[in-house]
């Protein structure tokens, strides 16, 4: 076997290195470093020290006027007026009572939403209003006169997927749960399972060095013709082996075996680990691609300890969310399996005892418009999400909730709504929990420093 | 930090694939790959500023007569526009040569996928519904992949599968397998016509107009405050037309004074177009409001145009892209002014040339070439815009595409489509199916199947994106695309290998319908070389490393070449290790 390393390996190696090299002259410190603050305890078991953050991205743009509704009579009836055709009626809803960071506004979720409402009534569940892209805090006729810098390619379904993962347009190599990742990467012990994608490959886990890792929902896959006979030969396993695997001298052969070369890697130690963690009891639906996903997740967070994992980002995904038409025959069937793979999965946390150590959040491409195009919502901008776990601040409504109605300051045209609430924000909160240091919130979210509110209070 | 795979991976070898030198060139020091690299990013971006700046496309050089064709060649070209080599097909290229293989192609009838789902439906059980017929979409799909004479027409129509996406992910889509073959159908029926009537074809499919709601879809409405459906004109102009930012004659992007990319519409356009697209829905002998919502269906509907009707269309001006249908126009003609817009518009030749480019041929051509291609669909030489033929050719003779130095560098060429990778697979070893029906009904999951599957992608976005980077690798820092990565990952690579291994076994499909006997590899195994040389220049048109060919040719001859049971063996396991190899996985 010739050894030489060829030359496109240096070149990918110096790279590594100077991307890690510019992370810290940007003013991002290794979790590891923060961590040493954290004493003894934390270094007696490092799987006490475990926190997670898990990304449910609902693809198509999930309408939030039929996801979390306002329940005073007198809002309630403006919302129904302003979607006739595709309002939902009083008694398919689950009140949530009046929120308190809403000046007591009353509000309520789709029945199909009653698991989420549970948690909400629980304490477990917190709702953030009115979230999207933004670059600075942005008023109507600043976006009306285009006065300051605006997210690109805004009501675009790839574009905004990609902003909202990762605050480019499509393109985009990073995400800010890579480059969340990318600060606490030298706290795991193996960082193969820092960021970790159970629904293919979503620059939300990509960080500027991180790789993620793509799973699927039955576990890593074993390669079978790596080991034994293959077809009557005793040696091709190996031959096999090195095919792909090698270094090649082509970028697309190259990058393509070094994929293969991780994932056999990353298999060995993972199918391992997850067959000596402790069986998850709680039951998850059956035929709920979503639930499917979030039991993988439980499973590697069950496996925590021998991965040597403190702390890992996970993305799982939901589709079909583009309700154009037919939104009421099918965001409540969207929503009832949201909620029961949600309320499964948080179930699962409590379970494994890590209720507190795990915080689910919701994405979507975009909010959609108020107004109906006659059995549906077009794209929109802000939009309501679900943020769930132990250590959220639930039972209540976070952020400014809209007047649903045409003509707010919100309202930048048919009800879609300028976002009150940045996604820097939202993600600059759920970092903090993480552990990223003020500071580093910078390398994290871009924008972050023209926000005067850097926490949201959703986190305890 | 370092988040690179802890296991070593040694070269397989150091040497170019070929033309093979006598003697093993050293290796290039970084430094001149890197410069190369850096090369072939500024060739992919040149051009990039300012408007006025594109160059007239240079012409292409003529292609290299018939005679100079090698098997190889011939092997390499089919790669690109065929499903994958055959013995016969590498003999009609070096027949006819590149262009008259083309010829011969365009005039090869079609074969409809409609009929053979109705055929199925008329044969069945007369009380099944017709949703349960969906998998015989699949079926007529692979069939005519692996078995069609009019390749070009199938990779074509694939191709378009592609850009004008529909998706057997939707319900409303899968539940008519007549109407999603009659889409099908259309794609290649426009494969080698004109861009503007596949527009209009498409756009008035039903099956599209159920996918993006554009059926049954009302004007506006001031009492109630409803507004047209957009969904449609949005994506129309984004994914089906003229794309995000406005584009040179080459695809490269315009850039401002600023040095950002310039919108080519805002949400303004898109609220006028959607009123173009209000007052369709099915097609029938009537146009009643009852029809129009979906009543008295029509047994024909889901293979009918969509039809107009005047009730529900919005009469009021409708701007978009600075074009204005005054108030008062009827459906029919503002389809034809915004179809028109569209076609015309500056960024449909590029934005769609090179798209066209990246499915057949490689994910990163240079901008002359995309320039080349876009020119021919603007103008045909005959004045005429939009010959999907004359756009076909300008592709795949291109210099570019059949100049024997492209694949020389670094990063040209394209991952092959997990679809493509098995179907080649099958053309090349002639595979059957024992049933005659080519079942190949579900490979979408990555983890024990290809993770792409014909005609269900999880959405109108496709597969992966034309601009798809992916994060971290040598491609991005070089700036290269690679859209096929989208759909590539840890889990994909691993049940590729384990899925091919049972396709190459014992076959693939419902009860593993579609098998190959390997019966010219059988006759050859007695002899590793020419062995494994015949599955090289099937699967890799002959471009696979000396060490690639030498570690398959060393393993097949591990199996003692004693038996028809044996020489079965050698036989799989050389395929089965090409298919795997990198120089397989990647075309180039």
């Amino acid at each position: 076997m010739d050894r030489k390393s060829h030359p496109l390996d240096g070149g990918r190696r110096q790279f590594l290195h100077t991307a890690s090299a510019l992370s810290i002259l940007g003013g991002a410190t290794p979790l590891a470093l923060n961590l040493a603050g954290i004493g003894a305890a934390a270094a007696q078991s490092a799987a006490e020290d475990y926190r997670a953050l898990v990304c449910v991205f609902l693809f198509g743009g999930n309408d939030q006027t039929n996801t979390v509704i306002p329940f005073d009579a007198a809002e309630f009836n403006a919302y129904t007026a302003a979607r006739p055709s595709i309002a939902r009626a009083a008694a398919e809803l689950t009140s949530l009572g009046a929120a308190t960071a809403q000046g007591g506004r009353s509000f309520a979720l789709p029945n199909e939403l009653a698991p989420l409402a549970s948690l909400y009534g629980a304490g477990k569940l917190a709702v953030v209003a009115n979230v999207g892209p933004l670059i600075v805090p942005t008023t109507k006729a600043q976006y009306q006169n285009a006065s300051v810098p605006l997210p690109s390619k805004l009501f675009s379904h790839n574009d905004q997927q990609s902003v909202w993962q990762s605050s480019g347009a499509e393109g985009a190599t990073s995400g800010w749960g890579g480059r969340l990742a990318d600060l606490i990467v030298a706290g795991n012990a193996n960082q193969t399972f820092t960021a970790i994608s159970v629904t293919g490959a979503a620059v939300f886990l990509s960080g500027r060095s991180v790789l993620q890792y793509q799973v699927g929902t039955g576990g890593s896959v074993s390669i079978s013709g790596l080991t034994g006979s293959l077809f009557g030969s005793a040696t091709a396993a190996q031959v096999l082996r090195q095919l792909v695997t090698a270094q090649r001298p082509t970028l697309f052969e190259d990058e393509y075996n070094r994929i293969t070369a991780r994932s056999i890697d990353a298999n060995a130690t993972l199918s391992s680990a997850l067959a000596a963690a402790p069986a998850i009891t709680t039951p998850f639906p059956s035929g709920n691609s979503l639930a499917d996903q979030l039991k993988m997740v439980a499973r590697t967070i069950a496996a925590r300890r021998t991965l040597g994992a403190r702390r890992q980002v996970f993305f799982v995904s939901l589709g079909g969310f583009d309700t154009h038409d037919f939104q009421l025959r099918d965001q409540p069937t969207l929503h009832a399996t949201l909620a029961a793979a949600l309320s499964a999965f948080y179930q699962a946390t409590a379970e494994l005892g890590v209720a507190s150590q795990v915080t689910t959040f919701t994405a979507s491409d975009f909010g959609r418009t108020l107004t109906s195009n006659g059995d549906g919502s077009d794209h929109g901008w802000g939009s309501h999400h679900f943020v769930i776990g132990g250590a959220v601040r639930g039972g209540n409504v976070y952020g400014k909730f809209p007047a649903i109605s045409l003509g707010t300051p919100e309202d930048i045209g048919s009800g879609r709504l300028l976002p009150s609430t940045s996604v820097d924000q939202y993600a600059a909160t759920l970092g903090k929990w993480f552990g990223v240091s003020a500071t580093d919130l910078s390398t994290v979210v871009p924008n972050i420093a023209n926000f005067s509110t850097t926490d949201l209070g959703f986190l305890g | 930090m370092k988040t690179e795979e802890t296991q070593a991976r040694p070269p397989l070898t150091d040497s170019a694939p070929p033309p093979p030198s006598t003697d093993s060139a050293p290796p290039l020091p970084a430094a001149a790959v890197l410069a190369l690299l850096a090369a072939a990013t500024l060739a992919a971006c040149g051009g990039g500023g300012g408007a006025a700046t594109a160059a007239p496309p240079s012409p292409a050089p003529a292609p290299p007569p018939a005679p100079s064709v090698t098997a190889p060649d011939a092997a390499r070209f089919l790669a690109q526009a065929s499903f994958g080599a055959t013995d016969s097909s590498i003999d009609e290229v070096l027949a006819r040569g590149y262009s008259g293989w083309i010829d011969d192609q365009f005039a090869r009838p079609q074969t409809m996928h409609r009929t053979y789902v109705e055929q199925a439906i008329a044969a069945g059980d007369p009380a099944a519904a017709e949703r349960t017929y969906r998998d015989h979409v699949m079926d007529t799909f692979w069939k005519q992949a692996i078995t069609g004479a009019d390749q070009l027409r199938q990779r074509m129509a694939f191709a378009l599968s592609q850009i004008f996406v529909v998706s057997q992910a939707n319900a409303d889509v899968s539940n008519r397998p007549r109407g999603l073959a009659s889409y099908l159908d259309m794609l290649g029926a426009h494969a080698f016509g004109n861009f503007r009537s596949l527009l209009e074809s498409v756009s008035l499919h039903p099956i599209m107009g159920l996918y993006l709601s554009a059926l049954r879809n009302q004007k506006e409405d001031a009492a109630t405050g409803r507004v047209p459906d957009e969904n449609y004109a949005r994506e129309v102009m984004q994914l089906f037309a003229i794309g995000l930012y406005q584009l040179n004659p080459d695809a490269t992007p315009k850039l401002d004074g600023g040095g950002t990319t310039i919108p080519t519409y805002g949400n303004a356009d898109v609220q006028g177009l959607a009123k173009v697209f209000t007052g369709w829905s099915w097609a029938g002998p009537d146009k009643t409001g009852t029809r129009f919502f979906g009543g008295t269906p029509d047994p024909d509907r889901d293979v009918t145009p969509m039809q107009a009707y005047p009730q529900y269309h919005s009469t009021s001006a409708k701007a978009f892209l600075g074009t204005t249908i005054p108030a008062g126009t009827a459906a029919e003609p503002s389809l034809k002014i915004a179809l028109d817009a569209l076609f015309n518009h500056p960024n449909t030749a590029p934005f769609f040339s090179r798209q066209l480019i990246q499915r057949f041929v490689t994910s990163n051509p240079s901008p002359a070439y995309v320039g080349r291609v876009a020119a021919a669909f603007a103008d045909n030489g005959q004045g005429v815009r939009g010959d999907m033929k004359a756009v076909i050719r300008a592709m795949l003779l291109d210099a570019e595409a059949r100049s024997k130095a492209s694949p020389e560098q670094p990063g040209w060429g394209k991952l092959r489509e997990p679809v493509v990778r098995l179907a080649s697979w099958a053309r090349a070893f002639a595979a059957a199916s024992a049933s005659g029906n080519y079942m190949i009904r579900n490979v979408a999951d990555p983890s024990t199947a290809l993770g792409q599957n014909p005609l269900r992608s999880a959405s109108v976005f496709n597969f992966y994106r034309p601009g798809y980077v992916p994060p971290n690798t040598a491609m991005a820092t070089a700036g290269l695309v690679a859209p096929e990565f989208q759909i590539t990952g840890e889990t994909s690579v691993a049940g590729y290998l384990n899925f091919m291994r049972n396709v190459v076994n014992t076959g693939v499909g419902t009860g593993t319908d579609v098998r190959s006997a390997y019966a010219m590899e059988v006759a050859l195994a007695g002899n590793a070389d020419q062995l494994v040389d015949r599955v090289k220049l099937l699967l890799t048109a002959g471009r696979m490393s000396d060490a690639t060919r030498t570690a398959i040719r060393d393993a097949v001859a591990t199996v003692a070449a004693t038996g028809d049971a044996a020489l079965l063996n050698r036989a799989k396991l050389a395929v089965y290790l090409t298919l795997a190899s990198p120089e397989f996985i990647v075309q180039r």
